[in-house]
């Protein structure tokens, strides 16, 4: 996984310097430093780095294995973040949010179905009036309006 | 106007109703911040920055700063308690913060670490008072070529004090630098990275990206590393103990630990890039190597406690310094700090302070009503986050990343942003599994604009000459500091840190 890891920041890496050598110039037509100086110095030594730690990474052979299951729960919050940004665009802030912490909750602490409903609708009560009524920032509209808030 | 002056002015403007109950906010959400472990000050000021929009800048900086050393306070809560730092910064007080829970000195253990941070914190502010005008005095004749300097010495120190993984470290400055590049070249009006995205024109702007890397990621490692598995069951119960207050022994004998920490605190938290973690290590190191009976540290010794505390507090209230004076944060919670006066319109640096009296002052005036707030707070309101503790972090997590996602969108009601957090969340926990420095990429995402910027001026001024760098006595001076600085910081570092293993192996 550390490998793959640092596969992708080197892709990044490459694409980021070839950008910077393709569209950025070195020098203004004034011969001053141009806009590209700072993004193919930053980006050559990205990829001269990354390669090192990746050599160093193959060197240092398989990593030592993790509990699955802790990754099982890493994984499983960050798609349900992920979901959470998609139900933001379609449901709202409210709606998606009051989803999102049932779901959540009802995941990591089973067997309390009443704590985690109460948790659903207060927690999402309390930052829309923050958020809305106190602060005056908006909370994110949704393609689908279920409520008018 | 003078110094008393000054200050006096200041406290007109921070003990105003509205900003005393920004502060007292700022005081408990620091606090609060600190004992959820994981979460340290960059991680809280990044959340709820958002939140300030909506308030008069010099409050809202002020709820800010309480938040940012307040953390130090409660950081130590469940160091004592739990054995558990809430912070990176607090870790050096669980060798003797919790040996004396376990011994029965848990109250006092607590109330010494109140009154350690609050000597700390507030030698700290009275060193910010009395240092900040003479470093606007001395930064004024700095150029662009000083400025690129101060940006690298602060990145440097910063990477040399990760020490062995210093090459991720350096990798995640680069990152940052390359994030930093993205948006209109201010310079010729050329668009860099945008893809022609109007999103991407202004570059990627921080906040996401802090809230992701120092929320999210580390809410994700937290649970990787199964925080949310292990309850507070082995909290230890102070209220049971038969003396809460301090014996006058512990006072006695900590009174010169204190001035110590304090004063070496400052010192290394106005050094770019070392910080509070060093500070509190070197601390405890120094204070065990100066003690006469060695061998009681780690076993429950005040003085282990009290020489921490006092240089993590003292340590944060000198990293105000750079930031104040210069511009130049040197840590990721002062980038973020940073960010908030650049919200506001406000530009850290050599004429800060003279431009925005009432700004710069109120906040140093209301730095020392925060610590007599904290002090209050620490001692009398413990059972509190006791509580707090005890709120599982599988209910914690789902309230953060909902508080994380709202605040992000909150700033520019922007989807991308909000999305764009998401992914520096996932990135971040990435980071942090395999060794690499989220504070090192936010800090460079802070000054590579800058530094880019100081670097063009400067090879325009030289006309391309780099020689520019060795003939100006100011410049001179800053290579010089940052040598010292790159040479010896490891080597204390390491002194700090072995200290800290011999006290974790017993010996």
């Amino acid at each position: 996984m550390r490998i793959a890891f640092l596969l992708a920041l080197l892709a990044g890496g490459v694409y980021y310097t070839y950008v910077a050598f393709i569209d950025l110039n070195f020098l203004t037509r004034t011969g001053r430093l141009g806009p590209g100086f700072f993004p193919r110095s930053v980006g050559v030594m990205i990829v001269l780095l990354t390669i090192w730690a990746l050599v160093d990474a193959l060197k240092e052979g398989r990593e030592a294995a993790t509990n699955a299951g802790l990754w099982r729960d890493v994984a499983m919050l960050m798609v349900l973040a992920i979901i959470y940004a998609v139900a933001l665009r379609v449901f709202g802030g409210f709606v998606a949010t009051v989803l999102y912490l049932a779901v959540t909750l009802s995941v990591l602490n089973r067997g309390r179905p009443l704590q985690n409903a109460l948790l659903s609708i207060l927690v999402p009560v309390a930052v829309y009036l923050l958020f809305d009524r106190v602060l005056n920032a908006s909370m994110p509209p949704g393609l689908i309006d279920i409520l008018p808030i | 106007m003078d110094i008393f002056g000054d200050l006096v002015m200041g406290l007109s403007i921070a003990i105003t109703p509205i900003n005393l109950l920004y502060l007292l906010i700022g005081a408990i959400v620091g606090m609060v911040v600190g004992v959820i472990p994981g979460f340290g000050p960059s991680a809280g000021l990044a959340i709820l920055l958002p939140v300030t929009f909506g308030m008069d800048p010099t409050g809202a900086i002020m709820m800010l700063a309480a938040i940012y050393y307040g953390a130090m306070y409660g950081g130590t809560i469940t160091s004592i308690l739990l054995n558990t730092p809430g912070e990176s910064a607090t870790v050096a007080s669980t060798f003797d913060g919790y040996p004396l829970a376990k011994k029965g000195r848990a109250g006092p253990a607590l109330v010494m670490q109140a009154v350690a941070s609050f000597v700390g914190g507030t030698v700290g502010v009275i060193l910010i008072t009395i240092l900040a005008p003479m470093f606007s005095q001395v930064s004024r004749s700095f150029g662009p070529p000083e400025y690129f300097l101060l940006a690298m010495m602060g990145m440097l120190t910063l990477i040399v004090m990760i020490g062995n993984h210093w090459k991720l470290g350096l990798i995640s400055a680069l990152i940052g630098f390359a994030l930093g590049t993205v948006g209109v070249d201010l310079e010729t009006g050329q668009g860099r990275y945008t893809f022609g995205s109007a999103e991407l024109i202004g570059g990627i702007y921080f906040i996401p990206i802090a809230i992701g890397l120092f929320g999210l990621g580390e809410l994700f490692y937290a649970f990787f590393v199964g925080m949310h598995k292990s309850g507070s069951g082995g909290i230890v119960q102070y209220d049971k103990e038969a003396a809460f207050w301090p014996s006058a022994e512990d006072w006695l004998s900590t009174r010169m630990t204190m001035v110590r920490g304090s004063i070496l605190g400052f010192v290394v938290g106005v050094i770019p890039g070392a910080g509070a973690t060093i500070a509190s290590l070197m601390a405890y190191s120094t204070e065990r190597s100066m003690s006469k009976h060695p061998e009681r540290f780690g076993t429950g010794e005040m003085a282990g406690l009290v020489a921490p505390e006092t240089a993590n507090n003292a340590a944060s209230s000198g990293a105000m310094i750079p930031l104040l004076t210069l511009g130049i944060p040197g840590s990721a919670s002062t980038a973020v700090l940073l960010a908030a006066f650049m919200l506001w319109g406000l530009r850290p640096g050599p004429l800060f302070m003279e431009q925005n009296p009432e700004l710069a002052w109120g906040l140093i005036a209301s730095m020392y009503l925060g610590n007599m707030i904290l002090l209050a707070i620490s001692v009398f309101a413990i059972p509190l986050f006791v509580q707090i503790i005890k709120v599982p972090y599988r209910l914690l997590a789902p309230i953060i990343v909902v508080i994380c996602t709202l605040g992000t969108f909150s700033v520019h009601a922007s989807f991308i942003e909000t999305y764009l957090m998401f992914a520096a969340g996932i990135v971040g926990f990435f980071m942090r599994l395999y060794g690499f420095s989220p504070a090192a990429l936010v800090l460079a995402l802070v000054l590579g604009p800058l530094a880019e910027e100081a670097l063009r001026q400067t090879l325009t001024i030289s006309r391309g000459s780099a020689m520019i760098f060795l003939e100006r006595p100011a410049s001179l001076w800053i290579i010089g500091v940052t040598i010292v600085l790159v040479v010896v910081l490891p080597f204390m570092s390491r002194h700090g840190k072995s200290a800290g293993n011999a006290e974790k192996s017993g010996t």
